[in-house]
């Protein structure tokens, strides 16, 4: 015990003092919101268009083009008049034109072509025909005798629902689903990050030949627990670095709050969703998810690591169905979120090699209310049983592999280590 | 008193009889080598008296009770064929920590490792990286950390590839004054005159199985063939001769064999009587290269898989 012990000091203590370490704690958050908000600006910023109309209806008058402009410059239409515009639309200034056929007002027509000498997405195609909608329904709407103050009982008089579990009155599914969705891929990026430095670790001590001069002082057990012990703990530290770090924020904020309208909505944001999720059962979870998950995947990756050689590509193909299970988990993930109470859910929720990822992200939803007691049980048992197993067969594939050198050993051969008396 | 027996040690891999029944056992205070081919089965054998491989059967007996790893790796050290150290690390942390998995406290590992920095004038590396060490150095890091923590058995693996003269010298040296203090030294290798130089019993293995075992002096003695090596002046012709046949004659030096019912006191008796001036006279002993390529020699050179069932 206190062999190992000394072992994760040494691997925490390594790498904790790392730059790399520092540099990747400060890194991951600034890259992860440079990633949100970057893409949330670029899919913003939409390139403007200028649309040459050429009418021969006669409803798409001048003035109404004008107004419908005014209101939105992103695509603008230009009334055209002259039908050549067709042979020479680019040279013009324009990027398409459209040419829109007489219509009969009350069945409308479908597929008006819009010319164009580049393929623009469906996004820009829906775009060019809901502003040309907005124009029609005003000329519906005056056909049918709609002044302005049937259009706005039109428009604002409409049906909303919210849905409330009777169980859990607090629930914000919007809320749910941002906790579970960031502790999901937290414990998807550990789970790969931190895997592969168990992997890589392992690697290391095999290649060095430093293997066999510990494992003649301790057990090969040991070592294999202490390094994976040793690298969760860098894991948690990091972790621990950014709660606080927004904790930090959040303090911050409420002090500035009365003086600064950005941080006070920060505060309220945060609060409203600590709110409305039972934190300490979330919290609690998380680390005992993380937790098992870790040494669930960590433990795979360090009995990959110790039957591979130097080569890189080795432990890239032969880590490559682990991983795959990792982003596999990811997928169901996704769907748990969008139906928490699907069968994908429950069962990705409960089979250890998902359940850290997927069951994270269904507890936000709420205990008892969406994922029972039963299940959140199983699942932890099921996940505890699960990391005893595959820390037992990789101790003994790491047994045998660490000081095996020579030829890339084949899954068969290694079943046959883990097997083995 | 034995410090190590193994008696009738079996470790059989998928494709091999790596040690097929070795039994062997060493004493207190000896330095005691381990000799054999590549692939005899040295390193396998190795690896279960140090904790490393669990043997198939037999028995290991460490310090006169069955050997239990867990207890007993604090009193042995072993410095493997391959060499490993943490690349990154520093040479002082390393020390440190090898020593303290081997059961030292922290102060006695650093006051123990600042003896030895200085008994082989390596201070000035404690905060130099391993990765900034020539072969050589890291050869002599090396050896500290497998014999810091005072084991009583230390096990070297081939203990001077690497290394030049001087510093070779320099760890022979180290090597005889631990054997003196009451270490005991088992030494494998395949270099036949550092083990006549070094170590007084050896075992020589092949194919798993240990083919001798002994004192060198009785080893060598069993072996010899009666021949003897004279040098003189005025050498008579050699005719034929029912006292001894001449092996090799160079320049003033026979070498000869005893025939079955002379002694070499009649040899010398013949030579006086034919007036030559002897300068010396002495028995050639078969040199334990000699002894071990002839025991060696015609089983095949490199050992081949083979069926274990």
């Amino acid at each position: 015990m206190n062999k190992i012990l000394l072992i994760l000091k040494r691997e925490y203590l390594t790498r904790v003092k790392k730059k790399s370490f520092v540099f990747t704690t400060i890194l991951f958050p600034a890259l992860y919101m440079a990633l949100i908000f970057g893409t949330g600006y670029l899919s913003s910023s939409v390139q403007k268009m200028n649309i040459a109309i050429v009418d021969s209806s006669g409803y798409f008058g001048d003035s109404l083009l004008a107004k419908i402009n005014a209101n939105d410059s992103t695509i603008l239409f230009t009334p055209v008049k002259d039908t050549s515009i067709k042979s020479h639309f680019r040279k013009a200034g324009y990027d398409g034109y459209i040419i829109i056929p007489p219509i009969d007002w009350q069945t409308g027509r479908k597929n008006i072509k819009f010319i164009t000498d580049k393929t623009h997405g469906a996004g820009t195609e829906s775009m060019i025909e809901n502003k040309l909608n907005i124009i029609w329904s005003e000329v519906v709407n005056e056909k049918l005798g709609i002044d302005n103050e049937k259009k706005t009982v039109l428009n604002t008089s409409n049906i909303s629902i919210k849905e409330e579990n009777q169980e859990n009155k607090n629930a914000n599914s919007a809320v749910s689903s941002t906790i579970g969705y960031v502790c999901g891929f937290l414990i998807y990026f550990i789970l790969l990050i931190y895997g592969s430095q168990v992997m890589m670790g392992v690697m290391e001590e095999k290649t060095n030949r430093i293997a066999e001069v510990v494992v003649s002082s301790v057990k090969p057990f040991q070592l294999m627990l202490g390094k994976i012990i040793g690298i969760s703990l860098v894991a948690l530290t990091q972790f621990f670095i950014w709660i606080a770090c927004i904790f930090l924020v959040y303090t911050v904020g409420k002090m500035m709050g009365s003086e600064s309208a950005v941080a006070s909505a920060i505060v309220a944001g945060i609060q409203k969703s600590f709110a409305s999720v039972n934190l300490p059962l979330i919290l609690g979870c998380f680390a005992f998810y993380f937790m098992g998950g870790f040494f669930f995947y960590s433990s795979l990756y360090a009995a990959i690591g110790s039957a591979i050689n130097e080569d890189v590509r080795e432990a890239q193909s032969l880590s490559f169905p682990i991983t795959l299970l990792i982003i596999f988990a990811i997928f169901m993930m996704s769907v748990a979120i969008r139906d928490p109470n699907g069968p994908i859910a429950v069962w990705g929720s409960i089979i250890p090699f998902t359940s850290p990822i997927v069951m994270m992200a269904r507890l936000p939803f709420g205990v008892p209310g969406t994922v029972p007691a039963w299940q959140l049980i199983l699942s932890m048992a099921l996940l505890v049983i699960g990391f005893l197993c595959t820390t037992w067969l990789a101790a003994k594939i790491y047994r045998t592999g660490i000081l095996m050198y020579g030829k890339k050993p084949t899954w068969k051969e290694m079943l046959k280590w883990a097997l083995r008396k | 008193m034995n410090v190590l027996e193994v008696h009738n040690l079996k470790k059989y891999f998928a494709t091999q009889k790596a040690v097929d029944g070795i039994s062997m056992n060493i004493e207190e205070g000896g330095i005691f080598g381990l000799l054999g081919p590549n692939g005899a089965g040295k390193t396998t054998l190795l690896r279960m008296i140090t904790g490393i491989f669990y043997q198939d059967s037999g028995e290991i007996i460490f310090n006169g009770k069955k050997f239990n790893p867990e207890k007993d790796v604090a009193n042995i050290g072993y410095m493997p064929e391959e060499r490993g150290l943490y690349k990154k690390m520093k040479i002082g942390e390393q020390a440190v920590y090898l020593a303290r998995l081997k059961g030292l406290s922290k102060a006695d590992a650093n006051a123990k490792i600042k003896t030895w920095f200085q008994k082989l004038e390596m201070e000035s590396w404690w905060n130099k990286k391993v990765e900034d060490l020539s072969k050589g150095m890291s050869q002599k890091l090396q050896f500290v950390t497998t014999v810091l923590h005072n084991p009583k058995l230390i096990i070297l693996d081939e203990p001077f590839s690497g290394l030049d003269p001087v510093n070779a010298n320099l760890i022979k040296d180290e090597i005889f004054s631990l054997a003196k203090n009451g270490s005991t030294v088992i030494f494998s290798t395949h270099r036949m005159e550092q083990v006549e130089e070094i170590c007084n019993h050896i075992v020589l293995v092949n194919k798993g199985k240990n083919i001798l075992d002994g004192k060198i002096a009785e080893i060598k003695n069993s072996y010899k063939e009666n021949i003897y090596s004279l040098t003189a002046d005025n050498l008579p012709a050699q005719g034929n001769s029912n006292l001894f046949d001449v092996v090799n004659e160079k320049q003033g030096k026979l070498l000869l064999k005893l025939k079955a019912n002379s002694s070499p006191n009649d040899i010398l008796q013949y030579f006086i009587n034919e007036k030559a001036a002897i300068h010396s006279f002495n028995e050639v002993l078969p040199s334990l290269n000699e002894i071990f390529i002839k025991l060696v020699e015609g089983t095949a050179t490199a050992r081949q898989f083979q069926n274990v069932n």
